[in-house]
């Protein structure tokens, strides 16, 4: 319990969680205001117009929150790599000499910080959505699917800063670790996507997609999502593999 | 404290860093460091003494041997903040901490009441800093914060490397006065230096250290005693004087620029016990005080040293 009490007052007593949540409601504000009023009236495509008529995307407005998931990633990232960074990690294991309990009071923090943020960035999607679409012609906004998104919100943003943390574990230097990870989230994962398409399904991204219910990116439905359920054991299932290969690995190094 | 004294035991520590040959670090080293004293870790850098202690403390696993704090090591301790305060080198602080937030983190880890840290944030003269982030302070702040982290858990034991870098003279005599009041309450200090000259005031045991191995391990009198001390003699005779010096078993005889002899081997009174059995006249017969740090560095020269 003293592990986990320290890892809490660890993210409090630096203004980094503020900012980054400020960045990542900002973001989802974005997201939802490109889905409004941007997505609708673009001449790219044919029915861009009837966009706002189609249940589905309407729903995935609301569910546009998924893409703040990157800043839990960073903060999952900056938390454990700052403790190398900062060489913080000395007093962290001189404290707590037994690793391994170290590592959990890390991961269930950090799932704990994603659950909120995700909290936060549903509601600002929910909210920004109702107000925008107020006076447009649009399909209804269903209570029980934004319940589904909102449950995995909770879920998938919890994933992704146990995720971020055990990124950070397996590559200690912090710009390289946050490089790899912007790479992947934004280059690697949407190349894959784009040419072999049943990647899809099965990146984080396409997992967190079918567990918040965003079935529409870039006003087209995406194809080949997994059901929620299986998305969800999939995100659970990446960061079971990954948490256990960096608690694995720094629980057995050497500190200097 | 909690009232036991606690010794530290490294028990034939060999630390290799890498694969196959890898960098030899520490070799064989053994060595104690009793309670109630204060006992000076010496060596020039890059002799392996953060490598020992981080195997004290669990931070590094060593390739063989054994490294014990009351007899058990560090990372079976129940309670280990309160057994073993630490300051090390290279441990850190996060610039968008402020002092007290830092301690809280690290009070929050072991329990320790809130209360405790502004007692420390004031023992160490930071109570005026404390609700400043760390990044702007100074490197003799951070030495008083890296102590008053040690300080925390009010500790048994006392493991401090290279306390006095960035101290100013002033500092540099508080913490002397410090760590001699925390050792005559029982507790076990170990400081590491890598110049002799900035702990020979408050340490009463030195163990020395060069590549990783033990070269010298004893009181901190006990290293003068053990060299070879140079007798300084004056005598109208000197000529003969030195005839019969030198007839003695493992005693060198020089002359100096003034006349004088320089006598080793062979102490003061054994010399003036020589003189007056041979009815020679002296005009003076002194032992050369040593000086510490020359004796340091010849132990720790790369040729030089005890075997």
């Amino acid at each position: 319990m003293n592990a986990l009490r320290a890892e809490f007052r660890k993210v409090l007593t630096t203004k980094l969680a503020l900012w980054l949540l400020a960045f990542s409601v900002a973001f989802t504000a974005l997201n939802v205001l490109l889905m409004v009023y941007l997505v609708p009236t673009s001449a790219r495509m044919v029915n861009s117009g009837q966009l706002l008529q189609i249940p589905a995307y309407v729903n995935s407005i609301v569910a546009s929150c998924a893409n703040a998931s990157v800043f839990v990633l960073i903060i999952g990232i900056i938390g454990m790599t700052g403790e190398y960074r900062h060489m913080t990690i000395t007093a962290t294991f001189l404290a707590s000499p037994r690793r391994a309990p170290v590592m959990v009071a890390k991961a269930v923090t950090y799932a704990v910080i994603g659950a909120i943020f995700g909290i936060i960035n549903f509601a600002v999607s929910l909210g920004l959505a109702t107000i925008t679409l107020a006076g447009k012609e649009h399909a209804a906004i269903v209570p029980s699917e934004s319940l589904q998104t909102l449950g995995g919100v909770i879920l998938g943003f919890a994933i992704y800063a146990i995720l971020g943390v055990a990124v950070g574990s397996l590559i200690r230097n912090q710009v390289a670790a946050l490089i790899i990870a912007l790479v992947f989230v934004f280059l690697i994962q949407p190349l894959l996507s784009a040419f072999v398409d049943w990647t899809t399904a099965w990146l984080p991204g396409g997992a967190l997609d079918a567990v918040m219910n965003m079935t529409y990116r870039q006003g087209e439905a995406t194809s080949g999502l997994l059901t929620a359920w299986a998305g969800g054991l999939l995100l659970i299932g990446y960061a079971v593999v990954l948490g256990v290969i960096a608690s694995i690995t720094t629980l057995k190094r050497d500190i200097t | 404290m909690t009232g036991n004294s606690v010794a530290l035991e490294v028990r034939s520590l060999t630390k290799v860093f890498g694969r196959g040959e890898g960098v030899r670090a520490v070799s064989d080293l053994s060595f104690r460091v009793e309670p109630g004293r204060v006992t000076g870790f010496l060596g020039p850098n890059g002799s392996g003494k953060t490598t020992t202690l981080r195997c004290l403390l669990g931070l590094v696993s060593p390739t063989s041997g054994d490294t014990l704090v009351g007899g058990h090591p560090y990372r079976e301790l129940h309670d280990p903040l309160h057994t073993v305060g630490a300051a090390l080198e290279a441990s850190g602080f996060h610039p968008g901490r402020t002092a007290r937030g830092h301690l809280s983190v690290v009070a929050a880890s072991a329990g320790i009441a809130r209360a405790r840290v502004t007692e420390v944030l004031e023992l160490v003269g930071l109570a005026e800093a404390g609700n400043r982030k760390v990044g702007g302070y100074s490197l003799g702040m951070r030495q008083r914060l890296s102590l008053a982290t040690a300080l925390l858990g009010d500790p048994s034991v006392l493991i401090l490397d290279e306390p006095a870098n960035g101290l100013d003279p002033e500092g540099i005599a508080w913490l002397r006065n410090f760590l001699r009041s925390l050792a005559a309450e029982g507790r076990t200090v170990l400081v590491s230096s890598h110049v002799l000259s900035e702990v020979q005031l408050t340490v009463d045991d030195v163990v020395i250290i060069r590549k990783g191995e033990l070269v010298s391990y004893g009181s901190l009198s006990s290293l003068s005693s053990g060299m070879n001390a140079t007798v300084i003699v004056r005598s109208p005779d000197s000529i003969r004087l030195a005839e019969s010096i030198g007839q003695q078993a493992s005693v060198t005889v020089t002359t100096d620029t003034t006349g004088a002899l320089l006598v080793t081997g062979m102490s003061a009174a054994e010399i003036g016990a020589l003189a007056f059995a041979q009815n020679v006249m002296l005009h003076e017969l002194h032992a050369q005080e040593h000086d510490l740090e020359a004796v340091f560095l010849e132990l720790t020269s790369s040729e030089g040293g005890a075997a």
